[in-house]
């Protein structure tokens, strides 16, 4: 062996870390990532997350629950109905209320409406990184209607605190349901443009098929969850199989993927936009009339104009405003879809008006390590595409 | 299965090293000393009807307020995929030791919140190939989700007493 | 004596109070800057056309931090174009950046990695902070959340809102943009780049 090939040999083993964020335009927010490469090959990846740790969790132990919605709203900052619902849903099951049929319907609504925001930013941000611009200016265009829709029912654009204890927060306006009729009509056209942008575009199938593969087995192991979990062939949505707010009555189709690549998550993530459309388009139509929020006034504020009249609603409107709901005592755990996987709130309470522990099941969390295993043996070009198609939310890993 | 099928099943079956079990607002819910944890969740994990392949979340639940015996309990709540059912364990640790066994090598997407245990709580989890901080910075004192840790520290910007300030730096009571 | 004497002698004159008067500003900026004539001067009026020059071309460094992050990547789209006022240009690195938008809660694992890529934007450079948490820690008064990014880093331009709107956001930039003009040709322009 001469000189200059034990050299290389030697330097073959050697490899180099290469430091990927927290400040990086593709780790979609402020994730830092250790990659140990070998070539152009990656060894290893070691996530560090942290960088947006808000402590949400622990200032919930000293907010009332209704103060709670709103700090929920910023942990997956692209649906927060879906999180408000979880929320909800968790300290509704300990109160155990029943909701009113419309309040329902109207969450399902701004669910569906958020995950289709959602799906919008994740395509238009997934693409941007594969190098398709032109994607990601035409998404942000149907999500602004998202957000005007958003505007005009609960007077945000993004944090809609929409959804409230034992209902929502008003009722929908006759021309508020007209403009989702109006978007419902519009998107599909869009959805066709985005698809041909890009279904059949060698550079995006180059870029994305065979690539991040998991198997349907460490998709379970690794407690992926959502479009991710889907993709690999696993036949799992909260909504199908643990019904929660009334999807029991919408018919829609669950989209499942073959090989568990970033192709097919984008595959299923699209269809997904489609059955989200094919809900909203079912619940205007059922809409039922009603009250939207329960006629309890423990937990929901008496009617306004009656607060002249009754002692009683006065009374009850005080209790309300000063001192919050107070649940009764006991721990529960109500998952629902969120449209990056299982989002669900785990609550203890202590049987005050404040929660004593509050703990989001975060998808993306669970993600990360599922995602780092996939990423070793790829290419560094390919991290970008495999972190892009999990769509992580640095707002919930960190919470 | 129900709930109540399975509560039966695990009492069955496992009956000498759980607790206690009960189902508690439609939840199967077991009890399970630290010491059985990793026997029990593998019986829970390989038995051919329960089959709970999924690991839904852990978490941490600090008790000091409601004089509780044990402080701290740690839980782990499961999903079947095709079975379509869940249960959720809760292990009780003493206030001394808080320790439990790592279950990553049944769940491997134990990993990271076996950390956050550790980063949050403190919980020492036995077996765990890479127990350091995982959200707060490395050279963090304690846990903040243990419910004696302040939730925000008063920061007074000046002071005439200056060998005073350390005093007056002093923990905020929660707002409510 | 001709018209054309009377007229030499007039512009002589002047000149001669022009000579002075430029002396005594000279004097007096000499006084008080103690040599930075062509700051008075010369700079003023080449100061102003950098000043126009810096404030249209604003480029910010792709800064995501929290939810402010995805109302910041609104602005640049098309519907409120950023490109009209000469912000759209978002570059990675912040060796390329002039502007930082802290957009979101700074949390205490990140202040560090913010003030060095703060410290890595060549100057001139400017900051604005967005939203309700980076301005003063928000709904967030927790150990986790740094109360205010400006205990980190100088801010010009704080845009209130939880998340502020995209128009919001415009309106920050646009002062922003006065700011350079006003502070063009000045000293704390020649401060900037000291």
């Amino acid at each position: 062996m001469s000189v200059t090939e034990q050299g290389l040999l030697e330097r073959e083993k050697d490899s180099m870390t290469l430091n990927m964020g927290p400040q990086h335009p593709s780790t979609h927010g402020v994730f830092r990532i250790v990659l140990e490469m070998d070539g152009e090959v990656v060894d290893d990846a070691e996530p560090h997350i942290g960088f947006l740790h808000t402590g949400i969790e622990k200032t919930s132990e000293a907010k009332r629950y209704a103060h709670v919605i709103p700090m929920t709203d910023r942990l997956d900052y692209l649906s927060p109905p879906s999180n408000n619902l979880a929320f909800c849903l968790t300290a509704e099951k300990l109160l155990q209320t029943e909701i009113p049929e419309r309040a329902n319907y109207l969450r399902v609504i701004m669910c569906e409406l958020a995950r289709m925001a959602s799906h919008l930013v994740w395509l238009a941000t997934h693409a941007l990184d594969i190098g398709a611009m032109t994607v990601f200016l035409y998404c942000w265009r149907e999500r602004e209607r998202i957000l005007d829709l958003n505007e005009e029912i609960s007077g945000v654009r993004m944090m809609t605190s929409y959804i409230r204890l034992g209902g929502v927060a008003k009722d929908a306006t006759p021309g508020w349901l007209q403009g989702v009729r109006k978007f419902i009509d519009y998107l599909p056209a869009k959805i066709d443009e985005y698809e041909r942008l890009l279904t059949n575009n060698p550079i995006w199938i180059d870029r994305t098929q065979g690539i991040g593969i998991m198997s349907r087995e460490e998709a379970i192991n690794w407690s992926m969850s959502g479009p991710v979990l889907r993709a690999s062939g696993v036949d799992f949505d909260l909504r199908k199989q643990r019904p929660y707010s009334g999807y029991e009555n919408f018919d829609f189709a669950v989209p499942l993927g073959k090989n568990g690549d970033i192709y097919d998550r984008y595959l299923v993530r699209v269809a997904e936009m489609r059955e989200s459309r094919n809900i909203v388009e079912q619940a205007l139509k059922k809409l039922p009339t009603g009250p939207y929020k329960v006629d309890d006034n423990k937990i929901s504020l008496p009617n306004r104009n009656t607060l002249k009249s009754s002692m009683e609603a006065l009374i009850h409107h005080f209790k309300l405003v000063s001192e919050g709901i107070s649940v009764p005592k006991g721990e529960t755990y109500v998952p629902v879809e969120g449209p990056r996987g299982e989002v669900g709130f785990y609550i203890i309470s202590d049987g005050s008006n404040v929660p004593s522990r509050v703990k989001l099941r975060a998808p993306s969390f669970m993600a990360i390590p599922g995602m780092c295993a996939m990423m070793e043996g790829c290419f560094i070009a390919d991290v970008v595409g495999i972190i892009g198609s999990i769509d992580i939310v640095m707002g919930e890993v960190d919470r | 299965m129900t709930s109540e099928e399975i509560i039966e099943k695990v009492k069955s079956d496992q009956g000498e090293d759980i607790q206690s079990a009960e189902v508690n607002l439609g939840d199967a819910v077991l009890f399970v000393a630290p010491g059985a944890v990793h026997k029990v969740l593998g019986y829970l994990k390989n038995d051919s009807d329960l089959n709970f392949d999924y690991l839904s979340h852990i978490t941490g639940a600090d008790y000091l307020n409601e004089e509780r015996d044990p402080r701290f309990e740690v839980v782990y709540e499961f999903h079947s995929m095709d079975k379509n059912h869940s249960i959720r364990v809760r292990v009780g640790l003493e206030e001394e030791d808080p320790t439990v066994p790592t279950v990553s090598d049944l769940w491997r997407g134990a990993l990271y919140p076996e950390r956050e245990l550790f980063d949050m709580f403190g919980f020492k989890v036995t077996g765990h190939p890479n127990l350091i901080r995982l959200i707060m910075p490395e050279e963090w004192g304690g846990h903040p989700l243990l419910k004696d840790y302040p939730l925000t520290i008063e920061d007074i910007a000046f002071s005439h007493n200056r060998e005073l300030k350390q005093d007056l730096v002093k923990s905020k009571p929660p707002t409510r | 004596m001709g018209l054309i004497d009377q007229a030499v002698d007039l512009v002589e004159m002047k000149v001669n109070d022009v000579q002075e008067n430029v002396k005594d500003i000279l004097d007096q900026a000499d006084y008080e800057l103690s040599g930075a004539v062509y700051d008075s001067i010369l700079t003023t009026k080449v100061g102003k056309v950098i000043g126009w020059a810096q404030k249209n071309a604003l480029w910010p460094a792709t800064f995501g931090l929290a939810c402010c992050a995805i109302e910041m990547m609104a602005m640049a789209n098309s519907r409120w174009d950023a490109a009209r006022f000469g912000a759209e240009v978002f570059r990675a690195s912040p060796r390329q950046a002039d502007l930082m938008i802290v957009s979101g809660r700074v949390s205490q694992k990140m202040a560090p990695v913010l003030k060095t890529i703060y410290d890595q934007m060549p100057e001139p450079k400017w900051v604005i902070s967005m939203g309700a948490c980076a301005s003063c820690g928000g709904v967030f008064n927790n150990y986790a959340i740094v109360q205010g990014v400006d205990r980190v880093v100088p801010v010009d331009v704080y845009v209130p809102g939880c998340p502020p709107g995209p128009e919001a956001l415009l309106y920050g930039i646009i002062k922003l943009q006065e700011k350079i003009m006003n502070e063009a040709g000045t000293k704390q322009a020649a401060k900037r780049v000291a």
